[in-house]
């Protein structure tokens, strides 16, 4: 037989013994019947399947893909509880081949749903969560916010141990005390804007004045150099040898002189 | 000669100087000499009065002989020394004439500057003698181009007129200010003085008035967008919605500390409980409207 004639052969008996498919059937009958159902087992699918990823979550060593696992988890259970207000109205709804029963059931299992979904371990225990904040958690996924950020402090994902707790008073004492600092440098910084546009505008009324000092004490250097010049040539012109030896006989002439009129009027 | 006695110094030096048959020509060199040892004799010997008379007429002997430089420092010790002995109309007299001596050779520094130690001298006592020195000082300057030696005269000129409590003439006297500073670029004074002159007026509570003024001075660019353009805007809205802690608030911080104290002082007491008169005639306007209405 070839391999076409095999899956014919299967197809046909699937076909003939399909009505003893359970799963099928409940697929089907599901499919077919029943908006709640059909909700129903969909969000169950769903629960299922987070739990399988919350336990590869828990398995994990890189706190990385935990992380990530978490949030995926965190997001279906907001999907999830998002539709269970959905199933509650359905369940309410009358439907036919459906005995009393039935119907009580179905709404004790949508009522049971919530617990259930909140149940899936999601990497964060909380002793308050506000169960009742639908609409917040619906509102948190759609703000993806990194773990860093501080605007969840309601946010019913938050570890309330008493470690963090002290770790947020301690962040808010040093921003506080950050804050402080910041202003006391701040009022420095503007003492010194003033001080230094002061100083700017002392400066620009000085150079004017260097200016004139300046080619003053030229004109004075100048007037100096000059004088000494001719102060030089001046006392050259005196000291020149003649002159000196001129001087020098004279004054011993002159003490001759007196020397012999003293003696003179000694006598 | 210098140990001489100042009285006969002085005594010669007025023969020298005294038109008689004898002299025809009064000779001022000699007399102007014999002057000056006079006076710092006098001095030395502290009698100022005869110092200072002997110090007028070797200024005088100095301009006769056309040196204004000599005249006018000789006046400007005379009139240190009528300062110490309080004769306080003689002592404006003295520096307004060693201005104009100083004038005369060209020097608009030192002219200023003497009319400056007059205003000083004259502050306690007669200050408004003071204040119109000070403002003829500033004249002096800006004629010669050079406002930024006049910064700290309209500072003197500006504490002085607060203490009189003249306030519109105090605010007149820091736009001009203002203009000075224009002239030179020097922003920050400028930005300074209309701050403070908006200060001023506020604290005349005329608050019509400072919100005149300080639309006039934003029509500066520079003091628009300046801190102190800031400051002023904070202030005026601060009034006008009658928030005195606010006010309180703005009058900690610079830039209202970096002016000088005098008007610190004053916006220290800014909100000076006049906030009700203005909330009032708004009020009175809101009623008008609804008159109208």
């Amino acid at each position: 037989m070839s391999v076409i004639d095999i899956l014919t052969r299967v197809d046909a008996i699937c076909k003939k013994y399909e009505k003893y498919d359970v799963e099928r059937l409940n697929g089907d009958n599901v499919a077919g019947d029943d908006a709640f159902a059909r909700l129903y087992a969909s969000v169950d699918l769903d629960v299922e399947s987070a739990l399988q990823k919350a336990e590869t979550a828990s398995q994990e060593k890189n706190r990385a893909a935990v992380v990530a696992l978490n949030a995926e988890i965190r997001r279906t259970k907001a999907r999830l509880l998002e539709e269970v207000p959905k199933l509650q109205r359905l369940a309410l709804k009358k439907v036919k081949g459906l005995s009393k029963e039935e119907l009580s059931t179905r709404n004790d299992l949508v009522l049971a749903l919530p617990d259930r979904i909140q149940s899936i371990p999601d990497g964060s225990t909380n002793g308050a969560k506000a169960t009742g904040s639908w609409t917040a958690s619906a509102s948190r996924t759609e703000i993806r916010f990194d773990s860093t950020s501080d605007g969840r402090f309601e946010s019913e994902y938050f570890q309330q141990t008493e470690e963090s707790n002290q770790f947020r008073q301690e962040y808010e004492m040093r921003k506080m005390k950050q804050d402080q600092g910041l202003d006391i440098i701040s009022e420095g910084l503007d003492t010194l804007q003033n001080m230094a546009h002061d100083m700017n505008e002392e400066l620009d009324r000085q150079v004017p004045l260097m200016d004139e000092i300046d080619s003053k004490v030229d004109k004075a250097t100048s007037d100096l150099k000059n004088t000494n010049v001719r102060l030089k040539e001046t006392v050259n012109q005196l000291r020149s040898s003649r002159n000196f030896c001129i001087d020098i006989i004279l004054l011993y002439i002159i003490l001759g002189i007196a020397a012999y009129l003293y003696n003179v009027l000694k006598k | 000669m210098t140990t001489q006695d100042p009285g006969k110094l002085m005594a010669k030096a007025d023969k020298l100087t005294k038109l008689s048959f004898t002299r025809w020509n009064a000779d001022w060199k000699n007399a102007t000499a014999l002057y000056e040892q006079a006076a710092v004799g006098y001095r030395f010997k502290k009698e100022n009065e005869k110092a200072k008379e002997a110090f007028e007429k070797a200024s005088k002997g100095q301009e006769m002989i056309s040196s204004p430089w000599d005249a006018a420092k000789h006046m400007e010790s005379a009139a240190s020394l009528a300062k110490e002995l309080g004769h306080w109309n003689e002592v404006s007299d003295f520096y307004r004439k060693a201005s104009e001596l100083y004038r005369e050779c060209g020097r608009s520094q030192p002219a200023s500057d003497a009319l400056g130690k007059g205003a000083s001298a004259l502050e306690d006592t007669n200050p408004d003698e003071a204040v119109r020195l000070y403002i003829d000082a500033c004249e002096i300057l800006e004629e010669d181009g050079k406002e930024q030696m006049a910064f700290d005269l309209y500072r003197a000129a500006t504490s002085t007129y607060v203490k009189l409590e003249r306030y519109t003439d105090a605010a007149t006297l820091l736009l001009r200010w203002g203009v000075a500073a224009d002239k030179c670029n020097a922003v920050n004074s400028q930005c300074k003085a209309y701050l403070s002159a908006i200060i001023i007026y506020l604290y005349m509570h005329d608050f019509q008035q400072a919100q005149k003024c300080y639309n006039d001075c934003s029509q500066v660019g520079a003091f628009l967008s300046s801190d102190q353009g800031r400051c002023a805007r904070k202030l005026l809205s601060a009034y006008e919605e009658g928030d005195i802690e606010e006010i309180k608030r703005l009058a900690q911080p610079s830039p209202i500390t970096h002016l000088d104290h005098v008007i610190i002082k004053l916006a220290r007491k800014l909100p000076t409980g006049d906030l009700k008169e203005l909330e009032k005639e708004e009020d009175k306007e809101t009623l008008d409207e609804n008159d109208l209405t």
